[in-house]
């Protein structure tokens, strides 16, 4: 097996080919002049099974596109499978038509990565239950929630009992009841979210579920923090309503605008996230702990 | 009532795309929003039920995100049950990523030309292509329209005498003996290099075939990037005695310091098309004539609706 990684998150790709026992094989990546990529194996992939590791993140257009060319260079190379990792699938919010006139993106680029006669492709904590059904080739679908509850038990164990999980919108309850049962039971909540589809404005000031339920610590469990605004607005009904410890477990730290300064002046105590897409320097924060997905991905190489 | 036809461009030339619009007397939407991470987003007001839609978008710089813009505009339009989309493409993006000139490399152009095919166009309309083979990358028509119908009247009217036409590597020498020819030139020069195939764009020793002693050159090209190469071979013409060296081209990308490379070279004139929008910059540069290529989309995209032949004088 050879294991190439794109230019998105290369710290895990490392991390991951660590865990194998393997050597990352390089790519040679040129930006020419005008902005166009051009990649180059630097391996030979003969009859070899291949893996790439690229989460779709911002620059979402340019990291797809770079894998869309590795994975071509592999098949013309003679691969005998390709296997891809896309630890944070881009596009993937957008996977139903909200309105009229609107592309499915995220359906384009599963059909257009299914057209590349790739094998298997593997992604985590996808954002909704029915994206899995999009697939039409085999998909490992992983989910952090294991690391979480896994950290939860190891740093607060002994008082679960004062703790609540919760989902920051009603999208999110299969996730927050799966991590439940991962905490032997542990009860949970959910705040509402509603968004204006014109302003993109979202606004959240209800809880949903029994108010007895809301403890004197809180785990906000949630797919990706992007702004930040629904983590915060979450955390913030939470304490109006008497919870004096937050914790916030999220797997992708998309981290657009200034979410890592608005989550710094929160009253959130800490942002737990995984590694699934690279985060800059720039961007962590002292209330920042990243986890890392890489021994569960290497776990199904 | 329902439209005969419908036209979508996304950001990478609006401008070019409401010159088309308005010479086919229809609006064009500009469907195409971001959100705050960067992903695309693509909205189309207007029914398409039934409609035959044409997306106006070069994929040029940012490359990347214009051939997404593309691709998703593409989809949205098929979702709205379009009869038929017409991808218009004046400039292909990796276009000159079109073979596999070293061992473990992809064929990029070849992706993406899959992947505007996959995403439902059923039909690819280019401006000079970087090759024309290309076109057998997918299984949908694609036809090719040369940027000489507009550039040729241009340089016409400047009546330039001793004319001879360049070409500043070997793969242009067709091009340059088609302009030769509509131009009336004395005749045809050849530059050529010997080009590495590192990944980058280091050139290259130059000779010539051909006489430019005292002859006013124009050399022809279908893409100027960073200019180096055509900037050296207008150069080397010059040290061969050349009296004047002009260039015309199709798609300017202008990357890099190519801007500086003009001023300072002994190049008098440079025409070029619209095929890719350009910064205030280029448009200011006195050296550089911008030629509209709208009304050749305009007549290209009123035969594809009325079934008629695309080669009659249309093509160049």
């Amino acid at each position: 097996m050879k294991i190439f990684s794109g230019s998105s998150n290369k710290p895990l790709s490392e991390k991951i080919a660590k865990h194998l026992g393997l050597k990352l094989s390089t790519i040679e990546l040129h930006v020419f002049p005008d902005g166009e990529r051009r990649i180059k194996l630097n391996d030979t992939v003969v009859d070899e099974n291949t893996v790439v590791i690229q989460p779709t993140a911002t620059p979402v257009d340019q990291n797809y596109i770079e894998l869309f060319f590795i994975i071509d260079a592999l098949r013309r190379s003679g691969a005998r499978s390709v296997c891809v990792v896309v630890p944070y699938l881009g596009y993937q919010r957008q996977d139903h038509i909200f309105r009229d006139g609107e592309s499915v993106s995220l359906q384009v680029m599963i059909k257009l990565l299914e057209s590349m006669h790739i094998d298997k492709i593997i992604a985590v904590d996808l954002h909704s239950i029915k994206i899995p059904e999009f697939f039409h080739i085999p998909l490992v679908h992983l989910s952090a929630l294991s690391i979480f509850s896994d950290t939860i038990k190891s740093l607060f164990s002994g008082f679960v009992n004062d703790s609540v999980l919760v989902s920051p919108d009603m999208g999110g309850l299969r996730r927050i009841s799966e991590a439940s049962e991962l905490l032997s039971g542990l009860p949970w909540i959910s705040t509402v979210k509603d968004r204006d589809l014109d302003t993109g404005k979202i606004v959240i000031n209800k809880i949903e579920g029994d108010p007895s339920k809301i403890k004197k610590r809180a785990f906000i469990i949630d797919d990706m923090i992007s702004s930040g605004g629904t983590t915060i607005q979450s955390a913030e009904l939470l304490r109006r309503n008497g919870v004096e410890e937050i914790y916030v477990f999220v797997t992708h730290a998309i981290f657009s605008e200034d979410a890592p300064a608005q989550l710094q002046k929160s009253i959130i105590n800490k942002v737990f996230v995984t590694d699934s897409v690279f985060i800059p320097k720039e961007k962590h924060f002292e209330k920042l702990e990243i986890l890392s997905i890489a021994q569960m991905v290497s776990e199904k190489l | 009532m329902k439209e005969d036809f419908i036209l979508l461009t996304g950001r990478s030339n609006p401008k070019l795309a409401r010159e088309i619009a308005k010479l086919l007397k229809k609006e064009v939407h500009e469907p195409i929003s971001i959100f705050s991470d960067g992903e695309i987003r693509v909205r189309i007001p207007a029914n398409m039920r039934n409609t035959h839609v044409f997306i106006i978008q070069p994929t040029a710089p940012l490359v990347n995100d214009s051939i997404m813009e593309l691709l998703f505009m593409i989809d949205a339009a098929k979702r709205s049950s379009a009869s038929n989309i017409s991808a218009i493409i004046p400039y292909f993006g990796y276009s000159r990523q079109d073979r596999k000139e070293m061992p473990r490399v992809p064929i990029s152009s070849s992706v993406i030309a899959n992947m505007i095919s996959n995403s439902g166009a059923t039909q690819i309309l280019t401006v000079d292509i970087h090759s024309q083979q290309q076109q057998g990358f997918v299984h949908i028509p694609w036809d090719n329209l040369y940027g000489s119908y507009a550039l040729i009247p241009e340089i016409k009217s400047q009546k330039i005498d001793n004319l001879i036409v360049a070409s500043p590597d070997k793969g242009g020498l067709i091009q340059a003996t088609g302009y030769a020819k509509l131009l009336g030139a004395q005749g045809v020069a050849l530059v050529f290099k010997e080009r590495d195939v590192e990944l980058n764009n280091k050139s290259e020793v130059l000779d010539m075939i051909g006489d430019v002693k005292g002859k006013n050159v124009l050399i022809v090209d279908d893409i100027l990037d960073t200019g180096g190469t055509i900037m050296n071979a207008a150069i080397f013409l010059k040290s061969q005695g050349a009296k004047s060296v002009r260039l015309a081209l199709t798609h300017g990308l202008f990357s890099g310091n190519a801007l500086d490379k003009i001023k300072d070279s002994a190049v008098d004139k440079i025409f070029i098309t619209d095929s890719i929008n350009q910064k205030p910059e280029v448009l200011k540069n006195k050296k550089i004539r911008i030629v509209s290529i709208s009304q050749l989309l305009a007549k290209a995209i009123e035969r594809i609706l009325s079934g008629e032949s695309m080669s009659k004088d249309l093509i160049l």
